[in-house]
């Protein structure tokens, strides 16, 4: 959408920005809620142990961390009751296939308790806030009402047809809702289970550069520079300087990559001359292990100015920091303090998870924010949600480039597009997963995953519950099988993973 | 010195697989693949630029 409006030289209403940017808004909030309670919780909290839980004992520290009424030694009892039903049917349904018992869970059982409660009723919460995103979007996942030029829902606060005073006033209870559970449930839960996670402080940090390209614009332009969190680059780890983002330093190559490159696999080339070739090298499944020597991805190994870079919350937490916005920098703060460390260690999987929380609970501040500016508008009389200037190709150059940039909530996201005689000429899609999962490059620097994993302990290689800890702290949404082999490449055994 | 394998972990963009090398009981290097092909920029090739968006939003 923003690639095509920049290459056409497009501005957007202010309306349609501010709706997108609650559309934005609402899904860091949910995707990063789900995200701790459904994809990550569990690689720290042992559900069997919840059954050990003293009740009236879990009531006292939910009630201690937080004001949620939901905290009765007489609710905790019911959800434990729910888990021990599950556990002595021998199906374990939504927590099958977990390292249960595993040395390297550390919570006591009123924690792990208080936090499978959590994980049941963040479930209920998101369905119900996340009707934000379908009323601007028409639906949840991929919303239907974007429109190169704006959106198309019309606003008008008297009409029955329309986002009118009505979904305002839901938009605003909803936003209400969406805070609340993050400030009296996730946030106090993460800070509870980090604190029993300390030395996750030092592991799993990575390459050490950070991109954000900025999100949440404050003014209509294609790609602006003025956003709510800040566009930059840091690189290797320094926070005393943010460098301005130019996109002509991202590239990809296809050292280790199955593509084949028109002038050599091993050049980094830029994406608006990006090719997308298909050139699988790699062994014919079912196989044991890739030759991680040669090409052993479909992720091309993506770089920015030469250097493998991280993607995500953390990245844009860390860009925030550094550049001085004022409440990511109290709450960062604010919880290293409460954690009683520095802020190196940010730089780690605890940090990385830790990173997400805080930018949830600053956009949940914000959906309100973002409400009263589109009743602002709308009461002032603006209902403009569309240019349609440059909607007729017979306005469009012959030939048009252009990229546009996204945060999404598992971070950078850009597309470059070339636009010639009205069809799209070329297009490249350099995404957060790609970023992260990226392999080895022409210079056989690893990418982010690779790095965050070397040096990780683990307690039990035939269970490795920390590998699952660092490469979901980076949110790769995974249910994943897991195959441990010995030497003479003999399968040991075979498990399922949450 | 087990290897260890990760596959599928599968994500909204694809999937990923993991290999990691084991020492000491510590990961001492680690690869990253993804197993699926994508292929989305090919689809939207020479369509209308004002219809891709729907398209590209799916990934």
């Amino acid at each position: 959408m923003r690639a095509v409006e920049n290459a056409l030289g497009i501005t957007i209403p202010d309306n349609a920005r501010i709706i997108r940017n609650l559309i934005s808004g609402i899904q860091y909030v949910q995707d990063h809620v789900i995200h701790f309670y459904h994809l990550h919780a569990l690689d720290w909290v042992d559900v069997v142990s919840a059954l050990k839980a003293d009740p009236n004992k879990t009531a006292a520290l939910a009630q201690s961390l937080s004001d949620w009424p939901n905290a009765t030694p007489s609710y905790f009892k019911t959800v434990q009751g729910k888990v021990k039903t599950l556990v002595e049917s021998g199906q374990l349904g939504i927590f099958a296939n977990g390292y249960w018992g595993h040395p390297a869970y550390k919570l006591p059982p009123e924690a792990n308790l208080m936090a499978v409660a959590h994980y049941l009723e963040a479930l209920d919460w998101q369905r119900d806030v996340i009707r934000m995103h379908a009323l601007l979007g028409a639906k949840n996942p991929h919303p239907q009402t974007f429109l190169v030029g704006g959106m198309s829902v019309p606003v008008d606060p008297n009409s029955q047809n329309a986002l009118n005073a009505g979904s305002l006033a839901l938009l605003q209870s909803l936003s209400k809702k969406a805070l609340e559970f993050v400030q009296k449930v996730y946030i106090p839960d993460l800070l509870a289970v980090a604190s029993f996670y300390k030395e996750w402080a030092s592991i799993g940090g990575g390459v050490g550069n950070y991109l954000s390209y900025g999100e949440f614009p404050n003014d209509n332009l294609s790609n602006t520079k003025n956003c709510w969190l800040p566009a930059g680059f840091i690189r290797n780890k320094n926070l005393s300087k943010v460098e301005p983002v130019d996109h002509m330093k991202v590239t990809e190559d296809a050292a280790h990559a199955w593509y084949k490159y028109s002038d050599g696999d091993d050049k980094a080339k830029h994406p608006w001359v990006g090719e997308t070739v298909p050139n699988y090298t790699g062994p014919k499944p079912p196989y044991e292990f890739l030759d991680t020597n040669k090409k052993y991805s479909w992720v091309k190994g993506i770089r920015y100015d030469g250097l493998s870079t991280e993607v995500g919350p953390l990245s844009r937490m860390l860009i925030a920091y550094a550049s001085g916005h004022k409440r990511v920098k109290e709450v960062i703060d604010g919880v290293l303090k409460k954690l009683g460390v520095g802020p190196e260690a940010l730089f780690s999987t605890l940090g990385r998870t830790a990173a997400r929380g805080v930018e949830t609970l600053v956009t949940a501040e914000m959906l309100s924010v973002w409400v009263g500016e589109l009743a602002a508008k709308m009461k002032s009389g603006d209902l403009r949600i569309h240019n349609g200037e440059k909607w007729d190709p017979s306005t469009w150059p012959r030939e048009a480039k252009g990229y546009g940039f996204h945060e999404a909530p598992r971070g950078s996201l850009c597309h470059w597009v070339v636009i010639q005689d009205g069809k799209v000429a070329n297009y490249q899609c350099v995404v957060p997963g790609g970023w992260n999962s990226s392999p080895r490059d022409a210079k056989g620097q690893r990418g982010p995953y690779e790095e965050a994993l070397v040096n990780t302990p683990l307690a039990d290689p035939n269970r490795p519950l920390e590998v699952l800890r660092t490469i979901h702290s980076f949110d790769p949404c995974m249910a994943c099988a897991i195959h441990v082999v010995d030497p003479e490449r003999k399968e040991l055994f075979k498990v399922r993973a949450l | 010195m087990p290897k260890i394998a990760i596959d599928p972990i599968t994500r909204i963009e694809g999937h990923l697989r993991i290999e990691a090398q084991v020492e000491g009981g510590k990961i001492k290097d680690a690869w990253s693949a993804g197993t699926m092909w994508r292929g989305i920029e090919l689809i939207v090739r020479n369509r209308d630029p004002r219809e891709v968006w729907a398209f590209l939003s799916r990934i």
